[in-house]
């Protein structure tokens, strides 16, 4: 019976693991075109919030000439530098998708790092002020001379508490 | 009833004012009578609220087109169902509906402490009151939803009219979930009221620390819960309406409602240190404070304009309503804190690094980062045109490469935190607990790479996923091995025994599992593909495995709307599989049309078709179809979180003595010259 559970635990764990196979999907990443992926650093301009390249609105007359002008840039090898310029003085910087990673936009890329380097330093800084002295660690023993019975009471509810889950 | 919920809304406003002012009095003068009275007026309030959310929606039911919020919501044929949405669906009402939300909230505490908490409960209820006053100052003299309809006279007085039939709701707001949606996430925002009342009350009130934590988390969790359901409600509307194709599109709108969400999840997390160890008191007493305020600016956000958004209402001065209150909020939290800070300070330390208290720390860091930059993203195109005069806009790009790996990060300590030890986590224990989950994420993620899952982020995700399940899975099996050996029962009664016994900690095992169920959902997005084409009838298209063809079109006129459908035969591998009817709708009474997408989901995939509508060149109909794997695990997943956090709101069924020798007759025993000395056995119940 012990061995049947051991190998049922194993056969579990190995089922646990193999679970993505489950998710996968069949086939692979579908590899999209530069146009497309310059595409979705714009947003479309006709008021719908969505990215240039998933505006769904049949006859948006705005993302499909924003689109044929994407399409004859890549055509002519235009840089990805060029593609935004020609964007940007077009309808103004309410196109990036993105903001750009320079000037003022910066600022949005490094906030989110600079929060989290911040908020890193100040919990190691927390962490090592509410560590206790090695001295403190060492608690004296429930018998020791001195310690009132409300006071072992009062730690022993509080143990109690603590260790309730 | 114009007139009748125009008055009632005013009383409210009255009474109020009264608990306010009078709940400062009574806590000056410490009268019972001015206490008691006080809290009627609490409680008179909410019932005059919703006599005036009732009025209105009668108004709605009644078809009365002489009410100008009526008028521009709702038409004659709107059914019943949706003329209860209407209610919502504008600025005036949605409002008067939040009232609604948060007096349902104002009465339930007032009623189920009016004998308790003697102390603190005349600070919860002029905290309540105030925030009262504020949402029914927007109702009465503001956006007040008994606006009758006028039209200036020959004489240029203003005349009372009544219109034939309204303009008819938002096609967009037709929708089953727009019913359960909106309210959910109301009762989210709203709900945060109650934990901030009893956290500022309890400053004010220098009142013990665990008791208000006590007091409040159920609140909370009741509150985080709404939110939970009405942002993944939101996400599956956005999903089944909008017909991009995605769920989650970092609007403004989405992110107000996701920013109290993040902070509120800290707040339960951190809440167990101030619990179990009396720690971080001042934290959590500021993580309920911006909470609240963080509801507050997203109604701001959603309401006036700041942000545009397609989901906003329209643009109004209403903002500089919500500014004001924000100010005067800050203004009283700071003030209180600075007051009484002194009764905030830790009772506790720290003993080790490796514990369940740093990992909590660590847990509100990221929760805490992830939150400042979503609001930063959301509000930067505003400070932008503020500073440099362009408004520069962000975007889902943006959003997705910041809070995908602080998701993970996230989704990494649900793993950790919760199998370390409070005070100190040994080497051993560590090797105990983290030993084979390690083991078999790292499989996991071998085979998936084995496979040619190349995509990082996806890939990191699902290896997360499964280190997760498999130390939540474990924490369960090592739980109720221990059960079913006592007990003999299966394993897994074992298991919900177990979860009985401490539904809190198991409850909040349930909610990781549901977390980690969404995870592996949204770890699927990176493989999205889709495909657009113009079809004329007995025309195929292709996407993945699947092969679509347009059998036919047909029109079906309904009471409040015209559909036009496209039926289209779905076959995979080239055998015959199902119908499909994506359909556009298009309304009588307004210009705008509705899109019913037409979805076949399965744990692997969402074959998702939308009739996306003619196109102005060949009049032919457009279908754009796109192939979602693993969308359906993240509605699962959201139920799952709804479920264990039920769970976790359960009293824990408590181990309570009986004495089995009471079984034989105490003169038995006697004969045998026994003393009646029972045997001590444990049975479960409720406490």
């Amino acid at each position: 019976m012990t061995k049947v559970r051991r190998w049922s635990g194993v056969a579990m764990l190995f089922a646990m693991a193999a679970a993505p196979l489950l998710i996968i999907p069949a086939e692979g990443q579908q590899l999209t075109d530069r146009a497309k992926q310059i595409g979705g650093k714009f947003m479309c301009m006709c008021g719908c919030s969505q990215v240039l390249t998933q505006c769904n609105h049949v006859g948006c007359t705005t993302s499909a000439g924003m689109l044929k002008e994407l399409d004859q840039a890549v055509t002519r090898g235009d840089s990805e530098t060029a593609v935004t310029q020609m964007f940007v003085q077009e309808f103004g910087t309410k196109v990036y998708a993105e903001p750009p990673k320079s000037g003022v936009s910066l600022i949005a890329w490094s906030l989110p790092s600079i929060y989290l380097a911040l908020g890193t330093i100040l919990v190691v800084f927390v962490i090592s002020r509410w560590r206790k002295p090695p001295a403190a660690r060492t608690a004296p023993t429930g018998n020791t001379p001195g310690v009132s019975a409300e006071l072992l009471e009062r730690a022993r509810a509080q143990a109690a508490r603590e260790t309730e889950d | 009833m114009d007139v009748f919920g125009s008055f009632a809304l005013l009383l409210a406003f009255v009474c109020a004012v009264y608990a306010f002012a009078g709940g400062i009095a009574a806590i000056l003068t410490r009268h019972p009578l001015l206490v008691k009275s006080t809290r009627q007026a609490g409680i008179a309030t909410c019932c005059l609220v919703f006599l005036g959310t009732f009025s209105l929606e009668y108004l709605f039911f009644s078809d009365n087109f002489a009410n100008a919020y009526v008028v521009s919501h709702s038409n004659r044929d709107l059914s019943t169902f949706y003329k209860i949405a209407a209610l919502w669906s504008g600025q005036e009402g949605s409002l008067l509906f939040w009232s609604f939300i948060l007096a349902i909230y104002v009465f339930s505490v007032l009623i189920a402490y009016r004998n308790k908490n003697g102390e603190l409960m005349p600070y919860v209820g002029v905290v309540m009151a105030g925030v009262q006053i504020f949402f029914l100052t927007l109702n009465n003299f503001v956006v007040s939803p008994f606006k009758a309809l006028a039209i200036p006279g020959a004489n240029g007085t203003m005349q009372l009219v009544a219109r034939g039939d309204g303009n008819g709701l938002t096609p967009l707001l037709q929708y089953p979930e727009m019913v359960i949606h909106p309210p959910n996430l109301y009762s989210g925002y709203t709900g945060f009221t109650i934990p901030f009342a009893f956290a500022l009350g309890a400053l004010l009130a220098r009142y013990p620390g665990e008791k208000w934590i006590h007091l409040t988390r159920k609140w909370t969790m009741i509150a985080w819960t709404f939110q939970t359901m009405g942002i993944l409600l939101g996400a599956h509307w956005a999903y089944a309406v909008l017909g991009w194709g995605g769920y989650w599109g970092w609007d403004p709108v989405e992110n107000a409602s996701l920013l109290p969400w993040l902070t509120g999840t800290a707040f339960l997390h951190s809440v167990m240190m101030q619990e179990k160890r009396g720690m971080m008191k001042v934290w959590n007493v500021w993580l309920v404070f911006c909470t609240f305020l963080l509801c507050i600016l997203g109604t701001l956000l959603t309401r006036s304009g700041v942000v545009s958004s397609v989901h906003a209402f329209a643009q109004s001065s209403i903002g500089n309503w919500f500014v004001g209150f924000i100010v005067i909020i800050l203004l009283v939290c700071f003030g209180a804190y600075v007051k009484n800070r002194d009764y905030l300070k830790s009772e506790n330390q720290l003993d080790a690094i490796v514990s369940r208290e740093s990992s909590f720390l660590f847990n509100n860091l990221v929760l805490l980062v992830a939150c400042i930059a979503v609001l930063s993203g959301t509000l930067f195109p505003v400070f932008s045109e503020w500073f440099t005069g362009d408004r520069i806009s962000v975007g889902a790009p943006f959003f997705n490469k910041v809070n995908i790996p602080l998701g993970l990060l996230l989704l990494f300590l649900t793993g950790v935190g919760p199998l370390l030890a409070w005070r100190k986590t040994s080497t051993e224990s560590l090797k105990r607990n983290f030993g084979w989950p390690l083991a078999i994420g790292v499989l996991g993620g071998a085979i998936t790479f084995a496979l040619g899952f190349r995509q990082f982020y996806s890939l990191v995700c699902l290896i997360l996923c499964v280190f997760v399940a498999s130390t939540i899975t474990m924490e369960f099996y090592r739980g109720a091995k221990v059960i079913r050996t006592r007990s003999g029962a299966s394993l897994a009664a074992s298991a919900i025994d177990l979860t009985m016994r401490n539904t809190r900690r198991y409850g909040g095992y349930i909610v990781h599992m549901g977390m980690v169920l969404i995870f592996i959902g949204l770890a699927g997005a990176a493989f999205n593909r889709d495909v657009q084409k113009e079809m004329q009838l007995g025309s195929t298209m292709q996407i993945g495995p699947y092969t679509l063809l347009l059998q036919s079109v047909d029109t079906r006129p309904e009471k409040n709307y015209t559909a036009e459908r496209m039926i289209v035969e779905v076959m995979k591998n080239n055998k015959p599989m199902m119908m499909l009817y994506p359909e556009k709708r298009r309304f009588a009474t307004t210009v705008e049309n509705g899109t019913m997408v037409a979805i076949y989901s399965t744990l692997k995939e969402d074959l998702y078709v939308v009739y996306a509508g003619q196109s102005p060149d060949t009049q032919l109909p457009v279908i754009h179809a796109y192939l979602n794997p693993l969308v359906k695990w993240i509605w699962f997943g959201g139920v799952v979180v709804v479920f264990g956090t039920l769970v976790a709101l359960l009293p824990n069924r408590r181990a309570v003595l009986v004495l089995s020798g009471a079984q034989q007759p105490v003169g038995q025993q006697l004969q045998h010259g026994l003393t009646p000395s029972p045997s001590v056995t444990m049975r479960e119940g409720h406490d």
